[in-house]
């Protein structure tokens, strides 16, 4: 039996929970709806994605007002300190995540016209696929709390860099055969590396969980061995 | 009394040298209570006794037939700051008052396990309580001024203790300065105690405590009369004081333990199947760890309201 004395508190501390999974899963939304855009170089479609990004702009600085708020009147410590040091951190990857997308909706204007090969398409909704995956399993992974589920996800995201590698290998062939020009070409390499960041910041937050459940992050192991060092040069 | 004299009032006899050496480590390792007033450098060998003011194994306390609190093993180290936080009834101020003898005063009560106090078993028959309450003074929750003048509280001890006359201005002086309450007080230091605001009369009683010149200071919930300006002054005061005192601190405020104390002792209460409540140390560790990442879930539970 588990009697609750800080109510409101944790009350609050849900609902930045709540905002969080919701800002999750816009991203993983605006991921698969900008692909659609740019498969079908809808640019009505994709300046509805842009528009949309004010949505998760305004939504992820409420939930940064509502961090600063508990931490300036409820003292949190311990799993509530995580938890909020946290959602402070995870505010800021998904909404550089959001950004990515809008960035990937800005370019289906500037391909307008160009003819994607079929395995550069393929490629693309393979990225795209991967990028909802891993967002979608990082937000599961805090929702759940679940530090397991959180620490393949560097694994995973061998898969996503390894199609970015694929894609940008097929996108410079598409070029050499003279299917598309250069300009083209660098756009749909940056956009590509538009997928792979998305990956990375998924990433980002399930480290940020791993450190959320037990208070540990992947970085203390080579931090450990550089404060090591850094005594021993002290000695 | 002076400062000296040992904690025991029969002298150890010859049969008992594993007892006469403790007494000289001890006297050795404390600048204060050494005769020869050479500060000794400890060795690395014995570095782990002379950072250990107290260290007891398997302490419990029975109020008559009622166990109070439970098998507590845990040391106290040398100038550090000691929070003993847990809900009412887990048996922190049964534990505290076990440091200086405190609980002999209460009818019934007894202490059963080990607490060694440098060495020297506390609970031996030996040992002089009143001088254990020398060297281990205590301050209450509430300011417990004597109905005397500012001068005599502080003079008390130190006069009992056989302080000459004209030693005592000096004492009165100093305890007061280091307890941040001189400036506040020397114009009027023949006047009552009783003219003085709660955090000053606290500061008072710190002040007395100190002036006897105790190794360690036990404080048994000391801001939780005071309004947060005291506290704060008491705060930073004990943040000062342990440059040079051993600081245990009962405290109900947890942000309090938080930002005052180097370790944190968690207890907790249980009741058995008769109803009686029983108090246990859940967790010891640095009070940086409790606070961000403590190890056993019950101490996670108290101390982010989601009460077990």
């Amino acid at each position: 039996m588990t009697e609750e004395v800080r109510t409101e508190f944790h009350q609050l501390m849900d609902e930045v929970r709540a905002d969080l999974v919701q800002m999750g899963g816009m991203v993983a939304e605006g991921i698969s709806a900008v692909t659609a855009a740019l498969l079908a170089g809808d640019i009505g479609g994709a300046d509805q994605i842009i528009a949309a990004d004010d949505e998760l702009d305004l939504l992820s600085i409420e939930t940064e007002e509502k961090c600063v708020r508990l931490l300036a009147l409820q003292q949190p410590v311990a799993v509530d300190l995580r938890t909020i040091l946290t959602d402070l951190r995870m505010i800021s990857e998904i909404e550089r995540s959001g950004d990515l997308v809008t960035n990937i909706a800005k370019a289906v204007a500037r391909l307008h016209g160009v003819e994607l090969e079929p395995r550069v398409r393929g490629l693309i909704d393979r990225m795209r696929q991967q990028a909802v995956k891993l967002t979608a399993m990082a937000m599961d992974a805090y929702a759940e709390r679940d530090a397991g589920l959180a620490s393949v996800l560097n694994d995973m995201d061998d898969v996503l860099d390894d199609l970015h590698n694929e894609y940008i290998v097929s996108v410079f062939a598409s070029h050499e055969l003279g299917r598309i020009d250069i300009q083209h070409a660098v756009q749909l390499a940056v956009v590509g590396r538009f997928y792979e960041r998305i990956g990375d910041h998924a990433v980002n937050v399930a480290e940020r969980v791993e450190f959320l459940v037990t208070g540990e992050l992947p970085e203390h192991l080579g931090a450990n061995r550089a404060r090591a060092r850094r005594e021993q040069d002290e000695m | 009394m002076t400062p000296e004299k040992a904690l025991m009032t029969q002298e150890p006899d010859a049969t008992a040298p594993e007892v006469m050496a403790t007494a000289e480590t001890v006297a050795s390792q404390h600048p204060r209570i050494d005769v020869s007033g050479a500060a000794a450098t400890p060795m690395a060998a014995n570095r782990a006794d002379t950072q250990t003011v107290f260290r007891c194994d398997d302490v419990h306390v029975y109020y008559g037939d009622f166990l109070a609190l439970r098998n507590v093993s845990l040391s106290i180290a040398v100038h550090e700051v000691t929070a003993f936080i847990g809900p009412s009834g887990c048996g922190k101020t049964t534990f505290l008052r076990c440091f200086n003898r405190m609980n002999e005063l209460i009818e019934g009560a007894r202490v059963e396990g080990s607490i060694n106090y440098h060495g020297v078993e506390l609970y031996q028959d030996e040992v002089d309580p009143v001088e254990v309450r020398r060297r281990v003074g205590m301050v209450f929750q509430k300011p417990n001024p004597f109905p005397k003048s500012i001068y005599d509280n502080i003079a008390y001890g130190p006069r009992l203790a056989g302080a000459k006359r004209s030693e005592l201005d000096d004492i009165v002086e100093r305890s007061l300065t280091r307890a941040a309450l001189w400036d506040e007080v020397r114009d009027r230091l023949k006047t009552s105690a009783y003219g003085l605001s709660g955090g000053q009369q606290q500061r008072l009683c710190i002040a007395r405590a100190i002036a006897v010149q105790p190794d360690v200071v036990l404080m048994d919930e000391p801001c939780s009369a005071l309004d947060p300006i005291a506290t704060g002054r008491i705060e930073e005061l004990i943040a000062e004081l342990k440059t040079d005192y051993t600081i245990i601190i009962v405290t109900h405020n947890m942000q309090q333990a938080a930002r005052i104390s180097d370790m944190t002792a968690f207890f907790s209460v249980q009741a058995n199947e008769m109803g009686q409540r029983t108090g246990e140390l859940v967790e010891y560790a640095p009070t940086s760890l409790i606070f961000t990442n403590p190890e056993d879930p019950r101490t996670e539970a108290y101390i982010t309201g989601r009460v077990g």
